[in-house]
């Protein structure tokens, strides 16, 4: 890999969308990682620091509102830019913005996604 | 001339005024008289007054003659005309220098008005009594102590005898005053109050009722009672919980739709990008994921559809073995595209059952896939494996599909079957566990799970062997003696 290339972590629990934005990232020249629900997510983010999340919200083990809350909270992690990507973004947007003590994510898109909004926001925000 | 004012005023008594020798023969009589009842001269009073020939049985004149006292009574007289008067017959003696009863006074008052509006006050009490007994609605009447003096019919058959009990133990089974207490506060200030309470029936049923109260006047506008109605809104507040889950349902259904159709956005991306850059390998995926995707949607559909109908079994005979190996073949290709093994562990006799074969089949994929989503989402190990069973009982048939997928905790066993809860984030609905506990429930069976994090799950559905009876079945039973 070139030292531009950057890496996106998408976090879902679905695997079937998991596939579809790993092949349409990697198709635009990003690295990608994934993980299945919010304990992989964390754990993944301890191997290693990606440029971008995609981070779902509603998952079971660790849920995205506490793996988000959690990233957003961390010293070292704070400043990777968040797109929220779900089928609830609109409910997840009210309850970040009622919570003032935490930073709101810098992207969020509803499922399911227009794929050229999605590579659009994803070069904004790793550019 | 003294003679002349006194007849004047006995023709002037608004009233019939007749003198009366012992034979009853009308001596003398007002002019009021003479109007209504013609001439009298020679006529004995029961044929001027009741047009008959022979004396009344009772008589007020005789009973005078009699004793010497006055008396009354209330008759019915007919007037020349033959209009029915009803009068108040008063009489009183007439006596000699001697003291003797020479002829008796009959004074007789037309009450023929006030017998029509007696009547008719009787009609409307009648009326309102109606009214306040049949009204669809619960009526108590509560003295300052909270006993009940006054009740109606809807309140008796609903909460069984009332009078002279405390309201509080009627409506409420309670020992104490409630606290707010709504005729308490109406005593006080003599306002009226709504609110809304749930209160028990005499045979346990917990109703929603919307209450009324409203202070009761004495003509001097003292608070004498407070009437409580309630009206029974149970039934509204059960359309307005199924109009909630439906709410839910929708909610969860789109939320649920959202998913899915990015899954397949995902598919066929990757079939279409695949064609062009002839990757077969790409168009392999992207289509398996398509599939995959439609059939979620498929088993959502009949999910939903399951659901929204509250249906009857469509009872047949069914071989036990022979459902779970259906069940097994229909997630078969599901299972190796995943990995997971699939195992069948039989009791060497396990019979036939009733049941709604369709149904049957659709609780035990809805189990059997859930099993799958457990092996996909346990990242910790290899090796996945679903086992399916039957254990032919005396009175059921016991399915069980077991899994060592990633478990369930505590909260999650505890909500498997509710409606709405799923523990698979974005991919459930809520709907699968608890249509197939319905399944189970009509068939007049249940499930159990016995699961732990990290260890898997095991379904047990037990169905028994012959249909449930239902309730009018089995009181028809009960009178033959059967049961």
């Amino acid at each position: 890999m070139s030292e531009t290339t950057k890496t996106v972590l998408i976090v879902d629990d679905e695997p079937d969308t998991c596939t579809y934005f790993s092949t349409v990232l990697e198709d635009r020249g990003f690295e990608t990682v994934t993980a299945g629900n919010g304990a992989e997510g964390m754990a993944c983010l301890e191997a290693s620091m990606p440029d971008l999340i995609t981070l779902d919200v509603t998952m079971p083990e660790k849920s995205g509102v506490r793996l988000y809350r959690e990233i957003k909270a961390h010293e070292r992690w704070k400043s990777i830019p968040v797109i929220i990507i779900t089928g609830v973004a609109d409910d997840f947007e009210k309850f970040i913005s009622s919570r003032k003590s935490v930073q709101p994510p810098e992207g969020y898109l509803a499922k399911p996604i227009d794929v050229e909004k999605f590579l659009g926001l994803v070069d904004e925000l790793t550019g | 001339m003294m003679e002349l004012p006194y007849k004047d005023y006995f023709d002037a008594v608004p009233g019939y005024l007749t003198v009366q020798d012992r034979d009853l023969k009308i001596v003398t009589a007002n002019d009021r008289f003479r109007q209504d009842f013609g001439d009298f001269e020679g006529r004995y009073c029961y044929q001027v007054y009741k047009h008959r020939a022979e004396r009344c049985e009772i008589c007020p004149v005789m009973r005078t003659f009699s004793d010497g006292q006055r008396h009354s009574s209330e008759e019915t007289v007919t007037c020349v005309d033959g209009r029915e008067v009803s009068v108040l017959v008063y009489t009183k003696p007439i006596r000699n220098g001697n003291g003797e009863i020479t002829a008796v006074l009959e004074m007789s008052t037309d009450v023929t008005e006030m017998k029509s509006l007696q009547a008719r006050l009787r009609a409307s009490q009648q009326r309102y009594h109606t009214l306040f007994e049949e009204v669809p609605c619960y009526i108590s009447v509560q003295d300052r102590e909270l006993n009940i003096y006054d009740s109606n019919k809807a309140l008796k058959e609903t909460f069984g005898r009332c009078l002279g009990r405390k309201c509080y133990e009627v409506y409420k089974r309670r020992d104490e005053e409630c606290y707010p207490c709504m005729v308490q506060d109406t005593f006080t200030d003599g306002k009226r109050r709504v609110h809304e309470e749930v209160v028990t029936s005499r045979d346990g049923k917990l109703l929603n009722v919307l209450v009324h109260t409203a202070p009761i006047r004495n003509p001097e506008g003292e608070i004498t009672g407070v009437m409580e109605m309630g009206a029974d809104i149970t039934r509204i507040r059960e359309l307005q919980s199924q109009l909630t889950s439906i709410g839910l349902l929708i909610s969860s259904i789109s939320h649920g739709l959202k998913g899915l159709i990015n899954g397949l956005d995902g598919g066929i991306y990757l079939v279409n990008n695949g064609l062009k850059k002839d990757n077969p390998q790409r168009v392999e995926k992207g289509w398996d994921i398509v599939l995959r995707n439609v059939g979620r949607i498929r088993s959502m559909v009949l999910d939903i559809l399951y659901y929204a109908k509250d249906r009857e079994p469509n009872w047949e005979t069914l071989t036990a073995a022979s459902v779970i190996e259906e069940v097994r073949g229909v997630i078969a290709d599901k299972a190796a595209e995943q990995g997971v093994a699939l195992m069948l562990n039989l009791d060497a006799e396990t019979g036939d059952f009733e049941g709604d074969a369709k149904a049957v089949r659709t609780l035990l994929i809805n189990l059997a896939e859930n099993s799958l989503d457990a092996c996909r989402l346990d990242s910790k190990r290899d090796g996945h494996a679903v086992t399916f069973g039957v254990r032919g009982g005396i009175d059921h048939v016991h399915f069980e599909i077991e899994d060592n997928g990633i478990g369930m905790d505590g909260e999650t066993r505890e909500k498997a079957f509710s409606l709405f809860f799923s523990s698979k984030g974005g991919e459930g609905t809520g709907l699968g566990l608890f249509i197939s506990n319905k399944i189970a429930q009509a068939h007049g069976g249940s499930i159990t799970l016995d699961s732990a994090p990290g260890k898997g799950t095991k379904f047990t559905v037990s169905l028994p062997r012959n249909r449930p009876m239902r309730d009018e079945e089995e009181l028809e039973f009960s009178d033959l003696g059967v049961v």
